[in-house]
């Protein structure tokens, strides 16, 4: 076996991974599956393209690439914009959307239903604004370096990979140390009692629309960095996403990434053992397989 | 209102609630609790005893009447406002965070006092309930049933409320352990916090109330001493609607 698609499987796992912490996040706050999610990826890297792209026509220096990397300064400072336009995105969604349907206390089904009808609107405008031709953050081209073991990665990759686990760590944290994190694991298992001990249930809500955004923002741009941008990217991303979401286990920041690492490698040793057009069902049988043997997930609680 | 006199710890006027507004379950219930009081709320189930609380909490709509905590009108003040004006809550069941550690429980109530004061009140808390602070790390989803309910107390009690409500804090308890719970909130009690307990342990309950109110179809039907209700034969009728044989097969 080609000890690559340890590499391979890491990269395309921690963008999973990004991905799938959103998706878990809403599920586990907001109890529904949000499939709209995965358009929160894509307008995010085309968001972070249409600034960086702004940012380089003002300044031409902007673009240059940074030491070994192939993107330039416009990049970092466009997915910082590009962060809070997909926050203010989910909040503005929430506000139109999902939280009339939370007043009027529309069940699960109405609620993935409008999920669906807001993914399409997203996608299609998204479609209309940037065209269905792939773009690209950058043109330049890398050279992959040698990690040793017969693998190699380019620094971009790394980048994201490194990226991907500081976040990953900061969301842990975050929950685990912070108020906040505290108010969102408290409104997760239980939103009456939560707001019973004083927490504001609408605010946690915010934060978990906000938070969710903006890493599927990062996780978009780096697919749209390490692969290409389409309006359809974020929609071929949706099976992983909830494969991983739901394999780590609802409500689980490091099952969510743990499960995306595991998703992306059995991609990658599918596409070398058995064959590339099977990529794309692996995400689906590691879905099927965990919701029969084991719904809760890796690290997720029973249901009563 | 006489304004030499301090106004009720908590009040209701004409207050109706329910899930649906077509089908109110509390329908046009006047009640005072004074500061310090300790006032009972009995009646058969369906009653509306829960719902009642509940609305006064926050958790079930009120569509008409007033609910007032110190003279404030807290009718449409959002749940998590009526903790910080002093009104806590302990409901019947999944009271606590079972999948938070003990102190995690505390905390989470402690995050609405100001920063600094916070390790202090968990401090406090501690001193009260010496189980709970032994076993700080542990996780609140493996308590037994009545160190549950004393965490729940706890963690209302981390704000130092005016007010506390209980809904059957002795449901599912083995009469030891509803003993030490019910001794625990007389202490409190004692200590000046005003509380409303529903209850269907009635001998336990009158045992430690000032005061009984008796609900029967969502209306208040009697309110008195706690120390004459047990004997009283025309609540025994209301309440139990029953003989005073059947009165004591209840308690």
């Amino acid at each position: 076996m080609n000890p690559q698609i340890l590499v391979d499987g890491l990269i395309a796992g921690a963008m999973y991974g990004l991905g799938a912490i959103g998706v878990t996040l809403t599920y586990s706050i907001l109890r529904f599956a949000n499939f709209a999610h995965s358009e929160l990826l894509t307008f995010g890297a085309y968001a972070a393209l249409a600034l960086s792209s702004a940012l380089g026509v003002l300044s031409a220096g902007l673009l240059a690439p940074l030491g070994p990397f192939s993107f330039g300064w416009s990049l970092p400072l466009a997915a910082i914009t590009a962060m809070a336009l997909t926050g203010l995105l989910a909040l503005a969604v929430d506000a139109v959307l999902f939280g009339r349907l939370r007043a009027r206390r529309s069940s699960i089904i109405v609620m993935v239903m409008a999920s669906f009808g807001a993914a399409l609107t997203l996608r299609s405008l998204l479609e209309f604004v940037f065209t269905s031709k792939p773009a690209y953050f950058t043109r330049e081209l890398q050279i992959a370096l040698p990690l040793g073991g017969g693998m190699r990665a380019t620094p971009d990759q790394l980048l994201a990979l490194v990226l991907a686990i500081a976040l990953v760590v900061a969301v842990h944290l975050l929950l685990t140390r912070t108020a906040i994190g505290r108010s969102m694991r408290a409104v997760s298992e239980n939103q009456a009692l939560a707001g019973v001990v004083g927490v504001d249930v609408r605010r946690v809500i915010r934060v978990v629309w906000l938070l969710g955004a903006v890493l599927a923002c990062v996780a978009g741009i780096m697919a749209g960095l390490l692969v290409q941008l389409r309006p359809y990217m974020g929609f071929d991303l949706l099976l992983p996403l909830f494969a991983a979401a739901i394999l780590g286990g609802i409500g689980s920041v490091p099952g969510a990434m743990l499960a995306g690492l595991i998703v992306g490698l059995a991609e990658a040793g599918t596409v070398q053992l058995v064959g590339a057009e099977w990529r794309t069902a692996v995400a689906f049988i590691i879905l099927v397989l965990v919701l029969l043997l084991r719904p809760h997930g890796l690290f997720g609680r029973p249901q009563a | 209102m006489n304004a030499a006199a301090p106004p009720p710890a908590l009040a209701t006027r004409a207050l109706v609630a329910g899930y649906e507004r077509d089908l109110p379950i509390v329908r046009g219930v006047d009640f005072e609790v004074a500061p310090a009081e300790l006032v009972v709320i009995l009646g058969p189930n369906g009653a509306g005893k829960s719902t009642l609380v509940k609305a006064i909490a926050g958790l079930v709509p009120i569509h008409a009447g007033q609910a007032f905590l110190a003279g404030a009108d807290i009718t449409a003040s959002p749940v998590q406002e009526k903790v910080r004006h002093g009104l806590a809550f302990v409901p019947q069941t999944e009271n606590i965070f079972a999948t938070l550690t003990i102190q995690d429980n505390l905390q989470l109530a402690a995050d609405i006092l100001p920063r600094s004061e916070q390790a202090a009140r968990i401090a406090e808390v501690y001193e009260l309930f010496p189980d709970l602070a032994a076993r700080r790390s542990a996780c609140a989803g493996n308590l037994s049933g009545g160190q549950r309910q004393m965490l729940a107390v706890a963690r209302a009690l981390i704000v130092k409320p005016s007010v506390l409500i209980l809904d059957e804090p002795s449901a599912g308890l083995s009469p030891k352990i509803v003993g030490e719970v019910f001794s625990r909130l007389k202490e409190i009690n004692t200590a000046g916090i005003t509380i409303v307990l529903v209850e269907q342990n009635v001998k336990a309950a009158l045992a430690i109330a000032h005061r009984a109110v008796i609900l029967v179809e969502g209306e208040l039907r009697h309110d008195g001493p706690a120390a004459t209700l047990a004997d009283d034969p025309i609540v025994a009728q209301l309440y139990l609607g029953a003989t005073p044989a059947g009165r004591e097969e209840q308690r």
